[in-house]
């Protein structure tokens, strides 16, 4: 696995950490203990996707971490080597 | 509005093509428990949804299905790259070939299109929230039956990821459920439909 991969799949964990306390959230709007920990992924979250996006090109449309001309560079998601 | 990342909700890696293994996975994609029925089901039922749990919980599972969609999409096609003729017709995966080479087309392993008569918007929350539940139970079904013919690693890691979303959604649509019936009217206790009918 390349840098590029590792570093993706950590943005996809934490993402996927805070993603899954986002929809517990839904169902439990006034737990604040998960509210917490979503405030701490996604400060992780953050420092993990300006780092990637200024090293590999940005992962969202409205990035500010990285020139916007590399959105069109390979590899998009489906391809194997992008995981 | 809705906005892309260039990333998979979870990696998908797949070493070895399959065309057999691809044409029962695609109904994942466009079959009548797949992906794409799940986010337009949970998307279309939010407009009549009475209450701020149940608008979110549908816009955001919704949303995760298209990011589900596209895992889908990426095991199928990371598992039909590089194929001869002969490997394609000795898998079967011809009739599938013939109308669509390569691409990746919403259909039915039996190769049904996609089709929206698989779901429901009755604007009866009670009925949607139970036909949500039912759906994820049944997509799980799909990815269990799936896992029945995977051997390869490479393919079953990312199903048994999608398997346990459709857990852990279920989950969280039986509280959708349980919010539900706790703020009905315990005279009217499944009797009328809060999102339309103004006992």
């Amino acid at each position: 696995m390349n840098e590029e991969q590792a570093l993706r799949r950590r943005i996809n964990a934490v993402k996927f950490a805070s993603w899954e306390l986002h929809l517990f959230l839904d169902t439990h709007p006034n737990n604040c203990d998960a509210a917490r920990k979503l405030e701490e992924y996604r400060r992780q979250l953050a420092a993990l996707t300006k780092e990637f996006e200024e090293k590999f090109g940005p992962i969202g449309e409205t990035t500010a971490n990285t020139s916007r001309w590399a959105w069109i560079s390979d590899p998009w998601p489906w391809e194997k080597e992008a995981n | 509005m809705f906005m892309y990342e260039k990333r998979l909700q979870y990696p998908v890696h797949i070493e070895n093509p399959n065309p057999k293994l691809a044409k029962i996975i695609i109904s994942q994609y466009g079959g009548p428990h797949g992906e794409i029925g799940a986010s337009l089901r949970y998307l279309s039922q939010r407009y009549s949804m009475p209450y701020p749990e149940l608008r979110a919980i549908l816009t955001d599972i919704g949303t995760e299905e298209l990011a589900h969609l596209e895992m889908v999409g990426t095991i199928v096609y990371q598992l039909t790259r590089n194929l001869t003729p002969e490997q394609i017709q000795e898998a079967g995966f011809d009739t599938y070939f013939v109308d669509h080479t390569t691409g990746v087309y919403p259909v039915a392993a039996s190769g049904m299109p996609f089709n929206a008569a698989t779901f429901a918007v009755t604007g009866d929350t009670i009925a949607d929230l139970n036909e949500d539940l039912s759906a994820e139970q049944k997509a799980r079904m799909t990815y269990d039956n799936i896992l029945r013919f995977a051997d390869d690693p490479d393919v079953r890691d990312p199903i048994k990821f999608l398997r346990e979303r459709e857990i852990v959604h279920y989950q969280r649509f039986g509280e959708g459920l349980r919010i539900l019936t706790d703020k009905l009217d315990s005279k009217n206790f499944y009797a009328f439909n809060p999102s339309f009918d103004k006992p």
